[in-house]
């Protein structure tokens, strides 16, 4: 499909939108896929802001730089952000996103070419009947469920079983600048109030007319969609920027993996997050607020494919201490670790390898063999202690382990790709496993077991560069716990990892903090994250500025945060050359229009 | 003391907290163990997870109950006592009044003593005399007579006797029967000739492990210095070949088996005899069972519960005190049994509140290497 019939595709799917029945009905007349890929097309949708004033950006960053502007579907966890938020945390939207798969690196990258299926649809559209029965129910004593309408809803209509247009209208406007993370234009909102009294009359009822209103607004796409429009920018004529409501997105799905608030969407209603001294004073609250916290742990989950923990399993005859719950505190200790240590103590990004800092509950003590107390508490291990930093976490080592057992080339891979940014070469589809099989050759370690893979030469290539570092950390079993033998062999911890030797694990971590790959990687990843999609040649310039402002600034997050949110390329928008993308089925709304020119 | 404080950011959220533990890995070696508890406080704790009474018993019952099990229970003895009814009073509160209340009169019924000459538990007097028991292992001079009352009791007897099975099952259900202990002065668990042991009552919840149904090493306990603080006692011990076994005291262990109906059992010359590793201790806690605290402990079990077993606690009373063998009273009447419980235990590391702690721990137990 072309890029112009892509975005006659999305044109379709916003009029049936606007011309839908109420409770999205429209979408019951999607049978197919919708492809979302439709980077470079947003400043066709809109065009609506004035510009906000010039400024000066010397330093902030490549003034030419710019990132592509997109649309982008919620993941599951934004979605289920956005609905807390707005309604609460007692409102529970269910599932309805499928998880995604990993571009360069991180999830949330794919979230500009992904699909959206016939039977997601119909999630959708249950999540969003099941929210708006939530936000309207009237409270049930017997089981002290709270009437959320009270509180939700910030008027009392004239009659409940009647329409009250200008209830409605207050709770419409409210709630849809929040949901469609800008002002509804007055034919949205007296659209919208319509159908709510049309609702309301035909069900004689005020709040299930309302609701059902509110349904359609959560399967709506603006909704559902991040979507990039772009203006005209002042500071340089003949280019093209975000609007400023598409910046007030950008940043907080960024920062807080969720929609902006009241606030950071007055700073895009006057224009202020559009200016250098505006967008700080908004970044400098954004940071500040509690919402970060969300946004770090989305960030770093992502980054270190805490994913994988979803379907992680250990063999409980192998490791009876492993519990589900186990592996969801090991999770969770790292991404505790990780706010504190960057965001809390504003720590060097490189010391996370190597502080001994961390939080420790009671079922993670007892593989780490210590003490604790009841709940998440402060814990540093002792200064002789193997464990250094959070590649010698529980999480790192049994989320890159077997069910069964240890996995040095396992480990040594997600080092290299989820770290440093390299790429380890997938394993042939005929590995020849016939070695380490052998149940004669009584291999006691997992170094004996690996030396003699690397005695082939189609394997050595990969494993002589993951290897040398997973076997580092067989001092861990698979499941994290430490151990100094295996199969009553002493195990011989030594390693290297690009020309650095090291005799255990803090010598890793030590030659990992050393790594002059680690915070290149950590800009790569944080930049492509905040800008929704994967980076190009394009980006290089951006790239290289902001590795040398987060080394002059000690490697602190914070300010590498900061320098992204406030850098001119995060709003504006690089011009892509057209290129004819492959062709694609689409679902057709309505009858098959020729492409847009 | 080891110290789990930590500073962050200016809070130091549990430097209150004194913990003594050992750490145990099963993955470690024994040498390895041994060198590390010369390394970290000499100190290590478990924490109870099943109790039994000591019921040895055969297949076919011939060895230990050649006449069968007791088969007079509540509702046997009502039937045979009560043929027409009668009044609510004179009948079925009499019958209850009496499991309360319960007299020195001779049995009503038969009732059938474990006989044979096998029994577990301990040596308590120090001699071999002509009632004791042989222990499975051949060991003269067992002093078990409880098993004599309640080896021929299907309530008591494995896999799936009521009182056997949910007694102990609450064990891990109520926190009152958290009773942990925690030896220091311990240079091995192999042998060591001097050891301090301290009972405590825990007050947290069981670690389980990944099956739900085991327990498993490795958790923490706080201690109960409130309610549990009656609880605490201290006894001297050594460890040879691996058995700990303590000399004994006057001692109380504390175990509800009804719904948070507490019971403590009195247990006089109470001892320990444990074998350790380095993730569990398992073996027997025996003595002199005070009769009294023993009947109020089995009668918090409901009559429902002990028609099941076919337990008539009255009938049962009178066999207890039959058998009872130690500490006469004025009138000669022996008021303790010799007896034994069947403990099974997991380590654990015991947090001391702040101001008091076992031996210092210097360092983890995966960070000593």
């Amino acid at each position: 499909m072309s890029r112009g019939t892509q975005v006659q595709t999305v044109r379709e799917w916003f009029r049936a939108r606007s011309t839908g029945l109420v409770g999205g009905a429209f979408w019951a007349g999607v049978a197919g896929t919708v492809t979302l890929g439709i980077a470079g097309c947003t400043h066709l949708l809109s065009d609506h802001h004035p510009a906000a004033a010039a400024a000066t950006t010397q330093d902030l960053g490549p003034a030419e730089a710019g990132t592509r502007a997109r649309v982008r579907l919620l993941t599951s966890e934004q979605y289920t952000n956005v609905i807390h938020d707005v309604f609460g945390s007692d409102i529970e939207p269910g599932n309805p996103i499928p998880p995604l798969s990993r571009t360069d690196g991180l999830l949330e990258l794919t979230s500009a070419s992904v699909g959206v299926t016939a039977g997601q649809m119909m999630q959708l559209q249950r999540s969003a009947s099941a929210v708006a029965t939530q936000v309207m129910d009237n409270g049930n004593l017997d089981k002290q469920l709270p009437a959320h309408r009270d509180y939700l809803v910030p008027c009392k209509p004239k009659k409940a079983d009647a329409p009250d247009d200008a209830c409605a209208a207050k709770f419409l406007k409210s709630t849809g600048r929040l949901l469609f993370r800008r002002p509804l234009s007055g034919a949205q909102l007296d659209d919208l109030v319509g159908k709510a009294h049309h609702a309301s009359a035909q069900l004689k009822d005020f709040y299930a007319g309302l609701s059902s209103v509110l349904e359609g607004m959560l399967v709506d796409p603006m909704v559902l969609m991040i979507v990039d429009q772009t203006e005209p920018d002042p500071a340089y004529p003949g280019r093209r920027r975000l609007d400023a409501f598409s910046v007030a997105s950008r940043l907080s799905f960024f920062l807080w993996n969720s929609a902006p608030d009241a606030e950071v969407l007055k700073a895009a209603e006057s224009g202020a997050i559009n200016t250098p001294a505006g967008r700080a004073r908004v970044v400098d609250m954004m940071l500040a607020s509690p919402r970060l916290e969300n946004g770090i742990r989305a960030f770093f989950d992502d980054m270190f494919a805490f994913d994988d923990f979803d379907t992680l399993a250990k063999d409980a005859m192998v490791y009876p201490n492993v519990s589900g719950t186990t592996l969801k505190d090991a999770r969770e200790q790292t991404l505790r670790t990780v706010y504190d240590h960057l965001i809390t103590r504003n720590r060097d990004y490189r010391d996370l390898f190597t502080t001994r800092n961390t939080f420790i509950s009671p079922p993670l003590a007892a593989l780490y063999a210590v003490p604790s107390v009841p709940g998440w508490v402060p814990y540093e291990f002792p200064p002789d202690s193997p464990r250094v930093g959070i590649l010698s976490q529980v999480s790192f080592l049994a989320v890159h382990s077997h069910p069964g057992r240890s996995s040095a080339t396992r480990r040594g891979k997600a080092l290299r790709e989820l770290l440093l940014c390299q790429v380890v070469p997938s394993p042939p589809p005929n590995v020849d496993f016939s070695i380490v099989e052998d149940p004669k050759a009584n291999f006691h370690t997992a170094r004996e077991r690996l030396t003699a893979h690397r005695s082939n030469p189609v394997c050595a290539g990969c494993h002589r560069i993951t290897d040398p570092i997973g076997l580092a950390l067989e001092n861990f079993d698979g499941a994290g716990q430490y151990r100094l033998t295996e199969r009553g062999a002493a195990i011989d911890a030594s390693g290297s990892l690009d020309g650095k030797n090291f005799n255990d694990p803090p010598g890793l971590a030590h030659a990992l903090h050393d790594h002059p790959a680690l915070p290149t990687c950590l800009v790569k990843r944080m930049y492509a994250y905040g800008s929704g999609g994967p980076l190009s040649d394009a980006d290089k310039p951006e790239l290289t500025w902001l590795d040398k402002r987060f080394a002059a600034t000690g490697y602190r997050v914070p300010d590498l945060l900061r320098a992204i949110a406030l850098s001119p390329a995060f709003s504006e928008v690089a011009e892509i050359p057209a290129v004819p993308a492959p062709p694609a089925k689409t679902a057709s709304l309505t009858a098959p229009r020729p492409a847009a020119q | 003391m080891r110290n789990l404080a930590n500073r962050a950011h200016g809070l130091t959220l549990c430097a209150a907290l004194a913990v003594t533990g050992l750490g145990s890995s099963s993955l470690l070696k024994a040498d390895e163990i041994h060198t590390s508890l010369q390394d970290r406080g000499h100190t290590i704790g478990y924490v109870t997870t099943d109790l039994h009474w000591s019921v040895y018993q055969t297949p076919d019952l011939k060895a230990d109950c050649p006449d069968g099990l007791n088969g007079n229970g509540p509702r046997e003895t009502f039937k045979a006592l009560f043929p027409q009814g009668g009044s609510v009073v004179n009948t079925e509160l009499a019958r209850e009044g009496l499991k309360v209340f319960p007299t020195d009169k001779p049995a009503q019924f038969p009732y059938i003593m474990a006989a044979g000459p096998t029994a577990i538990g301990l040596n308590l007097d120090g001699k071999v005399g002509p009632n004791d028991f042989v222990s499975p292992s051949g060991e003269q001079g067992i002093n078990n007579a409880l098993f004599r009352v309640i080896g021929c009791n299907a309530q008591y007897r494995a896999p799936d006797g009521q009182l056997q099975l949910f007694a102990n099952k609450l064990i891990r259900g109520f926190n009152f029967d958290r009773i942990m202990i925690e030896l220091t002065h311990v240079d091995s668990l192999v042998n060591d000739d001097d050891v301090e042991v301290t009972l405590y009552r825990g007050r947290d919840p069981l670690l389980l492990d990944a099956t739900g149904e085991k327990v498993a090493p490795g958790g923490t306990q706080r201690i109960d210095v409130h309610y549990g603080k009656k609880l605490i006692q201290h006894l001297h011990g050594r460890i040879a070949d691996g058995v700990l076994t303590t000399d004994p005291i006057d001692g109380e262990w504390p175990w509800a088996i009804y719904f948070d109906t507490p019971a403590v059992l009195h247990i006089r010359d109470m001892r320990l005899s444990l074998k350790l590793s380095p993730s569990s201790a398992d073996g027997l806690i025996a003595g002199y069972t005070d009769v009294d605290s023993y009947y109020h402990w089995l009668t918090s079990w409901s009559t429902h519960h002990l028609a099941y077993g076919r337990l008539d606690p009255s009938e049962f009373y009178w066999a207890l005190r039959k058998a009872a063998d130690a500490y006469p009273d004025n009138n000669g009447a022996m008021t303790a049994i010799s007896s034994a419980i069947t403990v099974n235990m997991v380590q654990v590391f015991i947090e001391h509140p702040a101001g008091s702690s076992a031996e210092p721990l210097q360092r983890t137990a995966d960070a000593a290497h």
